[in-house]
């Protein structure tokens, strides 16, 4: 035995400067501290640094030791995160030393899929990339390419490449997430509020799983209210959760109707005048015609809607109501389920509005943020083209700047009104993340180019043409972003090791192509230059060793209240009041009141596929961590006891899973925890990429059965609009 | 926590009704002291019972228990697995000679081989952090703040707060160990 631990002493004193022994020197560090004769504890270095597995953004605080990152830990100091770090913070340090992350740039040398590259050098890449791009601006104009990007700190340069090469079709993550429910509240109260989850008395959540799917702070406020018997939790979800596990109440309401039983809180809250009348007259605009318009919306029809018993829901009303302004219905975020989802968060909204828990502690608050400086770059001419996706058009009060996934995908595919032929993917997985995947993957194929950016081979790079390496968040300066909030705090980036291959940082990557672009001009900064026009103004001494020091800047100011609680305040809406009745949504041909659309039922023998997020993964980007993995090795079909023993299936059961868009197989998982008119399958497997080992060819991708569909006045993705037949195989 | 001199009794509280089962301290964990992939120090056990719609779910996470009168010290035939005065139970891995007597002996099940390095492994309370002032990692980094570690003979610290003004079980006291794990009720 004594041996053994020589051999793996001189083992580790050879090897451990090297960066192929990160994994192993990190894994022996703890015991290093048992080694006899060893007087002094190891003091490694502490690098404060932000997350960047998700985008809560947390504050983390970097142990490297001999170069190695041998922990993350949080750092307490920031007022939202405070001192919590997830499993995937946690493992972050693993996607630094991932032995299948991408290591150098990468050139497609067999068929599109085939996983044929060849090694390229940084200036050929550029020089490849550029000059397909040239080529299709040449033959298509430069709206003939598709820039898209999903959030990190630095997207927005690849955006403003885009935006340069004077293309007007950026695509960004919203309309695949929560664009819905941004939109109704800024339709409602002209800005998207935070929820103070921490003093709210009485919290009602339709589907945001929030103990499962990880969101701080709002996570964490939450679960000590709730479980410490200070707050009351009622939770509506067709799967048992654990959220679901410790809320109050729950209902496994029938999915699509939880507009339905909003409407009923509101006739009841309405009917017998419990509302915050003082609020409601001074702040709000159309409560007359409200009141007229929940007249037929009873507890008992929205019983037959949502199988929630109408005495439930009067109860919950007056609850919620007495429980106000510290009850909250809470928005959620990711939004994309239904065709009708942004009338379903503005009837949310309508009812956060009438219980008067506006700016006021344990109610919803309009963020607060802090005031960061600009980089002055030289700016570009607008793109002269309309956007593919016609989003003036289809969608009028949609976010113009994120476009619509699923429309524009659609445009792409007939070629209408004009032909896109380049595809420049940032930090996103498109094949993953939109349904219906054997459509992404038409769009794909008729592109004359696809490059993709990314740590590692997604299933996108998997299918592109040439693949750009990026550094991890652990390896970058990053600029500094400002999380508004009721607490907003400054949250900065700094490499906390030196880049382990041969990759860069995104703002390199644009800069590479901006300069055989002809775009050079417009790009010409450093990050340094960036952060320090960014953190400058900060009421700090030298403000760059500062974040260098901290990792965050918060302000000292507690949470203010009730600062747009004034008779003259104007709210960024057509009346400048709260608007209950929309005029706006009228005149672009909605519903100015969310009218009630019943969902389709399941035709006989299929079942609803609906959605949900574990905190174990990122969307499909983590799943080849195997640290995570661990946790849920591979996907199942959730299937409730009685149709699975009409259909013969039991647990472990390989499963045929079919839509109009695919078919599937996994195993299934017979399961009480979900109705049984729905199935559920878990984000992020069945990967064709095969540099992802565990997730490859392992469960199955919900992508490919997905069908299309949207929400009709955001173009929000509608995730769980699709019927299913199951088969056991 | 660095306060020489004076006795310290280690141990730790949970409050599992507060648990999600987010693994962030499996993880956690895992990095800190270099667990293999499919091997745990930590866990979180999940109990589910009922039928649709009445369904109860709970969370159990478990660890060593360091125990006042550890079965695994008193088996150890080489002594590598000792006790110190601050009552964290570790293993000398050069000692270990990888019988794994101890891992029989622990009522709690919290011992593990490591075949990689032929010894056998366990919590150690994250020693290595708590002799330098830090909280074990499964305790710094919890979501929910189920865990509080501290010295139970601090009568003014926030473990005996906790277990005067709370009720809580240890878990298999009949089997004289003396865990050191208490579970908020």
């Amino acid at each position: 035995m004594e041996r053994t631990l020589m051999d793996r002493r001189t083992f580790v004193q050879v090897t451990a400067s090297g960066a192929a022994a990160a994994a192993l020197a990190s894994q022996l560090g703890c015991l290093k501290h048992f080694e006899k004769g060893r007087a002094a504890v190891p003091q490694p270095l502490q690098i404060p640094t932000t997350c960047g597995m998700c985008v809560n953004m947390c504050s983390v605080i970097a142990e490297v030791e001999g170069g190695v990152i041998h922990k993350l830990n949080p750092n307490p100091k920031n007022p939202k995160t405070r001192g919590m770090l997830c499993a995937r913070g946690n493992a972050g340090l693993k996607s630094v030393y991932d032995p299948d992350r991408l290591k150098q740039p990468l050139i497609r040398v067999g068929k599109r899929g085939e996983g044929k590259w060849r090694a390229a050098s940084w200036d050929e890449a550029f020089d490849y990339t550029s000059k397909k791009l040239l080529a299709i601006k040449e033959k298509y104009g430069p709206q003939g390419v598709l820039w898209s990007s999903t959030e990190g700190p630095q997207e927005h340069f690849f955006k403003n490449l885009g935006l340069a090469f004077g293309s007007p079709n950026i695509v960004r993550h919203p309309s695949l997430c929560l664009a819905s429910v941004n939109l109704a509240y800024s339709a409602t109260f002209g800005t998207v509020p935070a929820f103070d989850m921490l003093n709210a008395d009485y919290v009602i959540m339709s589907g945001a799983n929030r103990f499962e799917s990880i969101i701080t702070p709002d996570t964490m406020d939450l679960i000590g209210s709730v479980m410490l018997r200070k707050a009351r939790l009622v939770y509506l979800d067709p799967r048992f959760t654990v959220t679901a596990s410790k809320a109050d109440t729950w209902f496994p309401i029938r999915p699509g109707t939880d507009m339905a039983f909003i409407l009923a809180m509101l006739n009841v809250i309405i009917g017998e005048g419990r509302y915050d009348k003082d609020f409601v007259s001074a702040y709000t605009v159309g409560i007359d015609k409200l009141a007229d318009h929940v007249k037929k919306y009873t507890p008992d029809w929205a019983e037959k809607e949502t199988e929630i018993p109408a005495r439930e829901i009067v109860k919950i009303a007056r609850e919620f109501a007495d429980a106000a302004p510290r009850a909250l219905y809470y928005s959620g975020r990711r939004s994309s389920w239904y065709k009708n989802d942004f009338q379903m968060r503005r009837a949310q909204a309508i009812l956060n509005a009438i219980a008067g828990n506006w700016d006021r502690e344990g109610g919803m608050v309009p963020n607060a943020a802090i005031a960061l400086g600009e980089y002055l770059f030289m700016p570009w001419d607008d793109p002269a083209a309309e956007r593919v996706d016609q989003i003036e058009k289809n969608f009028p009060l949609a976010a113009v700047g994120d476009g619509t996934y699923l429309k524009l995908r659609e445009n792409v595919l007939a070629g209408q009104p004009y032909p896109v032929k380049g595809w420049m993917v940032y930090k996103q997985d498109p094949l993953s993340g939109l349904p219906d995947q054997g459509k992404t993957l038409s769009m794909l194929q008729q592109m004359d180019f696809v490059a993709v950016t990314d740590v590692q081979m997604s299933d996108t790079a998997w299918y592109a043409d040439v693949v750009f390496p990026e550094a991890t968040y652990l390896e970058r300066l990053d600029p500094a972003v400002g999380l508004a909030g009721i607490w907003p705090v400054v949250v900065f980036w700094q490499p906390v090791v030196k880049p382990l291959h041969d990759v860069k940082p995104n703002l390199e990557i644009v800069q590479g192509l901006a300069k055989r672009l002809g775009l050079n001009d417009y790009f010409d900064y450093t990050m340094e230059d960036w952060l320090k026009a960014q953190v400058q103004d900060l009421p700090v001494d030298a403000p760059m060793d500062y974040m260098k020091k901290n990792g965050l800047f918060v302000s000292k100011d507690a949470p203010k209240y009730g600062t747009t609680l004034t008779p003259d305040h104007r709210f960024i809406t057509k009346t400048g009041k709260i608007e209950i009745y929309s005029e706006r949504l009228q005149e672009s041909g909605y519903d100015p009141l969310p009218v009630y659309q019943p969902p389709a039922a399941p035709p006989p023998d299929k079942f609803r596929m609906i959605l949900g997020r574990r905190a174990y993964f990122t969307q499909a980007n983590t799943s080849n961590n195997p640290w995570l993995h661990e946790f849920a090795p591979t996907n199942h079909l959730w299937i409730n006891p009685q149709p699975a023993s009409r259909l013969g299936i039991s647990t472990g059961d390989q499963v045929e899973v079919s839509s109009t868009s695919g078919t599937v197989r996994l195993q299934a998982r017979v399961t009480e925890e979900i109705r049984p008119d729905c199935v559920f399958m878990l984000h992020g497997f069945g990967k064709h990429s095969r540099w992802q080992k565990l997730a490859y060819d392992n469960g199955a991708c919900d992508a490919q059965v997905l069908e299309t569909a949207w929400d009709q006045v955001s173009g929000n993705a509608a995730f769980h609009e699709t019927f299913v037949t199951i088969r056991k195989v | 926590m660095a306060d020489k001199g004076k006795k310290k009794r280690y141990a730790l509280v949970l409050d599992s009704k507060k648990c999600m089962n987010c693994k962030a301290c499996v993880v956690a964990c895992k990095a800190e002291n270099g667990v293999p992939v499919g091997k745990f120090r930590n866990w979180i056990d999940e109990e589910k019972r009922g039928a649709y719609p009445k369904l109860l779910m709970t969370f159990d996470p478990g660890q060593c228990m360091h125990c006042e009168n550890p079965s695994c010290v008193r088996v150890c035939p080489t002594g590598a697995s000792y006790q110190r005065p601050d009552g964290i139970v570790l293993i000398n891995y050069s000692d270990c000679i990888g019988c794994r007597y101890c891992m029989i002996a622990c009522p709690y099940n919290a011992r593990y081989f490591r075949e990689d390095l032929g010894v056998v492994d366990k919590c150690t309370f994250c020693v290595q952090r708590v002799d330098r002032g830090q909280l074990p990692a499964c305790v710094e980094t919890c979501p929910s703040k189920v865990r509080v570690f501290g010295d139970l003979d601090d009568a003014n610290g926030e473990l005996q707060a906790l277990l005067t003004t709370r009720r809580y079980l240890v878990k298999k006291p009949e089997t004289g160990n003396g865990p050191q794990l208490y579970y908020l009720l």
